[in-house]
């Protein structure tokens, strides 16, 4: 049992070389946009994965506003976390990509704008979370922000889709085969287990933090008497 | 001969004020308060004049090109002005650890947050009525045709940013770096409203593809009551204590 952790570690550190074996070894090359394309691999399942972390978050975070558990809490600061490491891969990858395919290294295309936007919400969380010291204030705050951040996303998307409205939405996996469509998929779940390896890591830290700070609280009052 | 005994004091009243009667409470007192020290609308007025000359500097240019820099230098003159009204929302109450006694006063919470937030439209407001008619002096646009629609546009941006910042702000009060922190946090979040007022603004000024306005207000009405209502509905939750 003590091994299972380290073994899943392991195993992330295999998903990992097997994604990029897949990615530029397996899959043909895509015949329009050639090797550059094989970045959608680690692009689009990362973009996936960054709003999975912000959907835990969200969900996490109005738990704790209900229960007050701050467990709760500890698991939506690590899915934010975990979901920003991703949302990095997404804007890093973003613009290497779109250099060579749209000759520019950024577009106000909707999906992208939408995806910054909400990149800097969690942003701005992790900000709030790691500045903003440890308190109980602070841990409510962060939640508030996160449930906000729900229908925020939803608007950002409404105006976002409205204001670009001139540019046509990016048609990447209408057109794309069935090989490219499941290496996709696959890269998807090799990445989600270490999102899920990297999201358990965080929140023992997290939970970890809390139960030092109850041990110092208690050493404390015993000391005062 | 006994003396008369002064009467016994009246028992406290035990009973809160009613939801609208809280609202108008609070509300008053904020606006005694800020008219007889003027510290925020002051501090906020002159940052926005400051801002003017910012965006006049940076932007004046010949007239087509300022009649399109016109609403996005409004509406971020708006979103400054109001992140410092904002983050003093509950400023005063903290000098004097009053806010303490606010929260624990029988009055219902959420109206105490909807005085503030009223608070924050009208110094917003305030400000904008000034601002906007320098801007356009400033930047040579002509605004009397459109004015009211502009007017509309810009209040209903105000309770939507109002209706986000102001239980932010509450929250904020408890992290370190608040004051640092609350623009970082509240921006992202009111980018709709942005982007509704600017491209609305410049529907109204015809710079614009579209002709139709409504849409964008009706967006940003939407904006506001969906977070005004969430805002209200969830803040019972997030002060306690």
């Amino acid at each position: 049992m003590r091994l299972l952790f380290p073994a899943a570690t392991a195993l992330g550190a295999v998903a990992i070389g097997v994604a990029h074996y897949l990615a530029f070894v397996h899959v043909p090359m895509e015949s329009t946009m050639g090797a550059v394309q094989r970045i959608f691999y680690f692009h689009v399942p990362s973009a996936w994965l960054f709003y999975l972390g912000a959907l835990l978050c969200f969900g996490a975070s109005l738990g704790y506003l209900i229960n007050r558990k701050a467990r709760w809490d500890a698991f939506a600061h690590a899915s934010a976390e975990t979901g920003l490491v991703f949302g990095l891969i997404v804007v890093v990858t973003g613009p290497l990509w779109a250099r060579p395919v749209w000759g520019v290294w950024w577009n106000w295309e909707p999906r992208l704008t939408t995806m910054s936007l909400v990149l800097l919400m969690f942003a701005a969380y992790w900000v709030v979370r790691a500045f903003g010291g440890p308190g109980q204030g602070v841990r409510r705050f962060a939640a508030v922000l996160a449930v906000f951040a729900g229908p925020s996303i939803y608007f950002v998307r409404v105006a976002v889709n409205r204001w670009g409205g001139v540019h046509p939405p990016a048609e990447t996996a209408s057109r794309s085969d069935d090989v490219i469509k499941l290496t996709m998929y696959t890269c998807f779940f090799l990445l989600l287990f270490v999102f899920g390896l990297l999201l358990r890591i965080r929140y023992r830290a997290h939970r970890d933090a809390l139960t030092v700070r109850a041990v110092r609280r208690r050493l404390a009052r015993l000391g005062g008497i | 001969m006994t003396e008369a005994r002064p009467p016994a004091p009246r028992p406290p009243r035990t009973r809160a004020p009613g939801y609208t009667r809280t609202v108008l409470i609070v509300l008053a007192k904020d606006a005694r308060t800020e008219l007889r020290s003027k510290q925020t609308l002051a501090t906020m007025l002159l940052f926005g004049l400051v801002l003017t000359f910012v965006y006049a500097f940076g932007f004046v240019s010949d007239p087509a090109t300022n009649k399109k820099v016109m609403p996005g230098a409004m509406w971020g003159a708006l979103l400054f002005a109001g992140t410092l009204g904002v983050g003093r929302t509950f400023a005063r109450e903290a000098e004097d650890g009053a806010f303490g006694a606010l929260v624990l006063s029988p009055a219902e919470r959420s109206a105490i947050l909807l005085a503030k937030i009223a608070v924050n439209v009208a110094l917003s407001a305030l400000v904008m009525v000034v601002v906007v008619p320098l801007l356009a002096v400033m930047l040579r646009v002509d605004l009397t045709d459109c004015a009211g629609l502009i007017a509309l546009q810009l209040l209903l941006g105000a309770i939507g940013f109002a209706a986000v910042g102001t239980p932010l702000a509450v929250m904020a009060v408890s992290a370190r770096f608040a004051e640092v922190l609350l623009p970082i946090v509240v921006f992202p979040m009111v980018t709709p409203v942005l982007i509704a007022g600017v491209k609305g603004a410049s529907v109204a000024l015809g710079t614009a593809i579209e002709t139709d306005p409504w849409p964008w207000l009706q967006f940003t009405a939407a904006y506001g009551l969906v977070f005004g209502a969430g805002g209200l509905f969830l803040f019972e939750r997030m002060v306690t204590e």
